[in-house]
């Protein structure tokens, strides 16, 4: 598609029309920059972490600081990287994707971004001495209503910011995706991305609530004396449990969603075919989307919750085993007779599925009570999680950014360091959490700044520290030359994948308008039909 | 690096003889039945998928396009079908041995423990008392912990060997949770309610238990040592008068 009237990329804005600016693409940026700020300081904090652990005693940091730092990397890896990097992918992709101009209200975009930097302005205020929250990122009362925990209001507005932004950004995007597709591209025909990105976004309209209304009742009774969690006056500690679950378990998959979305893009266009069992693939998102709304007592297994209520959830917790296995064995079927080329964004993407293969298969135990009993809150817990979210969801959002860096930017990153990259972090993760679910399974409990001096421990202690140094490492070469080849890269054809999604068919960087006129989509077109593009090259 | 592999496979030994504490014995059953099927699982979903890797690589001149496959309904529905009954199998394997694992024995000898900011205290049914403070646990000036031996032996829960253990447990202040390391069970102690859980540990020695939900600055050290002696050992301890120095450090 020619593109007239442009004379300076996207990119090429003033700060005042960054500030001001209500295009998708700009406010995807930033939601980008954002994240991968924060996703660095909550890596940063969990190298701290590692140090401390290396041997028993405390060398480093005393408890509380090891605390506020724990804290720290829980809450911002959740929130600003899992959760926040999907406005990034989202804001981006969606509009191009569907062949819109932008998203429904940009406005109300514009505002979800700048709730969400407010957010992120209170959040480093807690950096400063004398308000750092040390109660996790779950915040159970009553000890979150403790003077232990530091001061709680911060924790609930920062809750209530980026909440608010959630739910704006959820809204204005499922509008986006279900009124403005372009003639042509049909539910069915939609992306896959843009499927578990919907379902991502009702998961959010759903859940939010719950968690918003948990942490006002913790605002309440902290600072006006309301006894909604205290036990000494009638109420009830294990509520607020109920009612952080019931929005912090699905919210598991508002992370892993979108990125089952980025792999299913990226191992269909490496594969050069169309997703395997691709109608199965959309019930599987579904599925797990409205089941992930079923298995919140999992989390409260050892909670004192009757214990039928328990046996009820572990059914409901493994069978989202089912649509999620549905979607790893299309994946790998997607794989079959196809013409496999290996890019750092391919290695990514197998990398994340193999990952995600552990992290699935180590949490089905996790719905077992009686397996639960005896490793539950135990470092087995953290590893498993850590190859979910830490693996699976991080390889396959670098592997986007890998995939989308010439489309951004109009140019490409450098294979070799890319590589390298992805080679250093898949050893260094492995090291470091594999041997977590081992210390876990020997019993360590999780959020100890000090263990005994139990010689195993040790020995695994100082590997995962090794390990998660190599990581860093890792992750510093991917990043850097992220940076670089943006700076110094070879310039990038419009189509570099040769792709027929539609994002790919409009020149690099794109134009700030998108699409000189809305694309009407012949009936032979699918986002994954490669021999489409072929015998229409040069028409677009 | 090997001595921690081996502890891995030491941790879980197999052997079919008196286990060195209940209801541990149904933990391992389950960890073997799980690892078992996903270490299956894994090589299912793994070989196949290594051997598309090489197999459909791109090849200029022989592997350039892809061909086309669009789905296989048979195999959707094969692979729906099988995950399902595994996992009902593994959730009714767990509902069986969970049973168990929370039932008590008949005539348990029950103990209350209850949870506080930062350390446990253990009420047997004579009205004895042991409080295990976290300060007990670590060394004045290093702060890390102490070894086994230089623990005072009266911050030390004498459990009876051979003998099921009935825990009540409460908290005073915020949620903790105990975890007996050896019997491999959990339970929360929450405040205003009363929770429980059972263990037998065969084998006397000296074991951690430990704190398992946060609960703040010393939530690291919020341990016990449960010190298992035989029978007749305990009873002599039991019997003895009830010590007014343990007393007065409560107060």
């Amino acid at each position: 598609m020619a593109v007239v009237g442009v004379h300076k990329p996207w990119f090429g804005a003033s700060v005042k029309e960054w500030i001001f600016t209500t295009d998708h693409k700009k406010i995807g940026v930033m939601y980008g920059v954002t994240s991968l700020i924060f996703f660095l300081i909550a890596g940063i904090s969990a190298l701290g972490i590692r140090l401390e652990l290396f041997q028993p005693g405390l060398q480093y940091v005393d408890e509380d600081h090891y605390n506020q730092l724990l804290t720290l990397h829980g809450v911002l890896m959740q929130f600003w990287w899992a959760v926040g990097i999907w406005g990034s992918f989202g804001n981006f992709l969606l509009p191009l994707m569907i062949g819109a101009r932008d998203v429904a209200f940009p406005r109300l975009n514009a505002l979800s971004y700048w709730l969400f930097f407010a957010a992120s302005v209170m959040a480093l205020l807690t950096l400063l001495p004398g308000s750092q929250i040390r109660m996790m990122w779950t915040g159970y009362p009553p000890f979150s209503l403790n003077d232990n925990a530091g001061p709680v209001a911060f924790y609930a507005l920062v809750i209530h910011l980026l909440g608010a932004a959630s739910l704006a950004s959820a809204i204005n995007l499922v509008v986006t995706n279900l009124s403005m597709r372009a003639p042509g591209i049909s539910l069915k025909k939609m992306n896959l991305f843009l499927h578990s990105f919907l379902a991502m976004n009702v998961i959010q309209i759903l859940g939010v609530p719950a968690l918003a209304g948990a942490v006002t009742m913790l605002l309440l009774d902290k600072y006006f004396h309301t006894a909604f969690f205290d036990p000494a006056r009638g109420g009830d500690p294990v509520l607020y449990q109920n009612l952080f679950w019931f929005y912090s378990h699905p919210v598991v998959y508002v992370m892993i969603l979108p990125a089952f979305g980025l792999i299913s893009e990226m191992i269909a266009t490496f594969s050069r075919r169309e997703i395997f069992g691709r109608t199965s693939m959309i019930f599987a998102i579904w599925g797990i989307a409205i089941l992930g709304f079923m298995v919140w007592i999992h989390h409260m297994f050892t909670s004192g919750v009757p214990d039928w209520i328990r046996i009820l959830f572990s059914y409901t917790t493994v069978l989202i085993g089912v649509p999620t296995g549905i979607k790893i064995f299309n994946w790998i079927g997607t794989l079959y007779k196809g013409s496999i080329r290996f890019t750092t964004p391919m290695l990514y993407t197998l990398s994340a599925i193999f990952m995600f293969l552990i992290g699935g298969l180590t949490g089905i135990p996790l719905g077992l009570p009686a397996f639960d009993i005896g490793i539950h809150d135990s470092h087995f817990v953290v590893a498993h999680f850590h190859y979910v979210l830490g693996m699976a969801l991080t390889l396959a959002v670098f592997g986007g950014f890998h995939y989308w860096f010439p489309k951004l930017t109009g140019k490409m990153y450098s294979e070799f360091w890319g590589k390298v990259g992805l080679v250093l972090i898949m050893i260094g993760s492995n090291i470091f959490y594999f041997l977590q679910f081992i210390v876990g399974l020997e019993g360590m409990p999780r959020r100890y700044a000090d263990y005994p001096a139990i010689e195993s421990w040790i020995v695994l202690h100082q590997w995962q520290t090794f390990g998660a140094f190599i990581l860093a490492i890792g992750v510093g070469i991917g990043i850097l030359n992220l940076i670089l080849s943006a700076k110094f890269g070879k310039k990038a054809p419009d189509n570099p994948w040769e792709s027929p999604s539609l994002e790919w068919l409009i020149p690099s960087p794109p134009p700030p308008h998108n699409f000189d006129k809305i694309p009407h989509m012949p009936a032979d077109w699918d986002p994954y039909n490669y021999e489409w593009l072929k015998k229409h090259k040069g028409n677009y | 690096m090997r001595r921690a592999m081996l502890g891995l496979l030491g941790a879980f030994s197999l052997s079919f003889a008196e286990p060195l504490a209940e209801p541990a014995q149904l933990w391992d059953k389950m960890y073997y039945i799980w690892l078992a099927i996903s270490v299956v699982i894994y090589l299912v979903v793994f070989i196949p998928g290594a051997y598309f890797l090489v197999k459909y690589r791109y090849k200029k001149g022989s592997n350039e396009e892809a061909q086309h496959v669009h789905e296989n309904p048979m195999l959707e529905v094969l692979w729906t079908i099988i995950p399902v009954i595994i996992v009902i199998y593994l959730a009714t394997q767990s509902f069986a041995f969970y049973k168990t694992q929370r039932t008590a024995p008949e005539g348990a000898f029950e103990i209350k423990v209850t949870g506080f900011m930062w350390g446990w205290s253990f009420e047997y049914p004579n009205g004895k008392q042991v409080y295990a403070f976290f300060n007990m646990f670590e060394d004045p000036e290093t702060k890390s912990y102490l070894p086994f031996d230089k623990i005072p032996d009266m911050a030390k829960a004498y459990i009876p060997a051979g003998v099921p253990i009935k825990v009540l447990l409460t908290s005073q202040d915020v949620i903790h949770s105990f975890y007996v390391q050896p019997a491999k069970v959990t339970e929360d102690a929450v405040p205003g309610r009363i929770t429980h859980m059972w263990f037998k540990i065969n084998q006397p020695g000296e074991y951690w238990a430990f704190c398992r939900e946060y609960c703040g600055t010393k939530h690291s050290k919020m341990a016990a040592v449960l010190k298992v002696v035989p029978k007749e050992e305990f009873e002599k301890w039991y019997g003895e008068a009830i010590d007014n120095k343990q007393v007065s450090l409560n107060k």
